[in-house]
């Protein structure tokens, strides 16, 4: 089993409309930890996009390049296959009810460093809304071959009020 | 190396922080800044405790799970065997220390899949347990199941406490292979201090486990 070297942390204390994790300057798989992070509205969900360095900037990516396939599951009603095409941005997490429950999870990017290729991650998260557990479980690509620095959460509507957002390379 | 030149320093001695130690050590340094977690160590999937069970045993508690300094925990099983035909492993969570062991009250939605091409979903709202780790397994010669699970939130007494799992086991049914993947959480804001692993019915179990903490998440 290999190492996990903590390259960047956030810990959210005070309602910010985005979190961004940067540091990834080489060709390792990188690993990104969500614990507890709750978006302000009630039933929000946590979205991804990839960043990339602009004039010295990590800039979150908004073209519609973003395609996703995951398992959606649900402790109290039938499982969805969740997918989708050319988006501006790709799904982390479930619903989050409020700050008590929060959404939590580990992604695996893969192929961020690298500029003639796409990046990659895979998803496998929890989160407690609308009265049940959910999961997704699953994949998302940017399809855009340029390297990427870091990734960009941030909710559907309004802030994220908490939680704890770390990016690890894998060695 | 003596208080008066602390880390090479004379007067005052520079603050220790991972990421951030400065000055000059020598090993009595660098153990008492290991111990202060002041040190800084690459490598921050750390092994909390592995137990290999060699004799059938029906409960596998983990009850120092150092909640206190994960957030992230990570837990590992290979080369599973149950000593009763057709036995999930599955895992309950502790808020007493391993005293007791909560057996209500947990939700899960997980998937399943076959070797055989037979996909499903399993779900409740009002489990004893944290969903079906594992495939069942029988006391059949290569009926061995993997698995591994995170787990988030535990020691946080605010906040749910939650766990995304998959395993890889030979099937008693068929048999054949069996995947499974999910996700799992108690709903209840409460400080969780022990893990149990356990068989969905009577039944104990045999292999390796391992508990890790991802610090610094």
């Amino acid at each position: 089993m290999g190492k996990l070297v903590q390259v960047a942390t956030n810990t959210v204390s005070s309602p910010t409309a985005s979190v961004t994790l940067t540091g990834i300057d080489s060709d390792d798989v990188y690993m990104v930890t969500i614990v507890g992070a709750s978006p302000s509205s009630g039933s929000d969900e946590i979205r991804i996009r990839v960043t990339k360095d602009v004039a010295g900037t990590p800039t979150p990516q908004t073209t519609a390049n973003y395609d996703w396939a995951d398992k959606f599951l649900r402790a109290s009603a039938a499982f969805i296959n969740d997918y989708n095409t050319n988006q501006t941005s790709t799904r982390g997490t479930g619903n989050i009810d409020n700050a008590l429950n929060g959404g939590n999870g580990i992604f695996y990017l893969y192929n961020f460093n690298n500029s003639s290729e796409y990046s990659f991650i895979t998803i496998e998260s929890v989160t407690y809304g609308f009265s049940e557990g959910r999961g997704y479980q699953g994949g998302t690509v940017y399809t855009v071959a340029e390297a990427h620095n870091g990734v960009y959460f941030f909710p559907s509507t309004g802030n994220i009020d908490s939680g704890t957002f770390t990016l690890y390379k894998v060695v | 190396m003596a208080d008066d030149l602390k880390y090479g320093y004379k007067g005052a001695e520079p603050t220790q922080s991972f990421g951030n130690n400065t000055g000059v050590f020598d090993p009595n340094d660098i153990n008492n800044l290991i111990a202060n977690n002041q040190w800084t160590t690459f490598g921050q999937l750390e092994l909390i405790e592995t137990k290999d069970i060699t004799v059938m045993t029906a409960n596998i508690d983990f009850t120092d799970i150092k909640e206190n300094i994960y957030n992230v925990h990570f837990i590992t099983a290979n080369d599973v065997t149950s000593n009763t035909t057709g036995r999930h492993m599955v895992k309950q969570f502790s808020t007493d220390g391993g005293s007791t062991f909560v057996s209500s009250g947990y939700q899960y939605a997980q998937q399943y899949g076959t070797g055989a091409g037979s996909f499903g979903e399993t779900k409740s709202t009002s489990a004893s347990f944290l969903g079906y780790w594992t495939a069942s397994i029988s006391p059949l010669s290569n009926q061995t199941a993997q698995a591994y699970s995170y787990f988030y939130n535990l020691g946080d007494s605010t906040k749910y406490s939650f766990t995304t799992f998959q395993s890889s086991a030979w099937y008693s049914t068929g048999p054949n292979y069996q995947m499974i993947f999910g996700s799992a959480v108690y709903p209840s804001a409460n400080v969780v201090n022990a893990i149990r692993l356990k068989s969905d019915s009577t039944s104990s179990f045999t292999g390796q486990f391992s508990l890790y903490g991802i610090r610094y998440s």
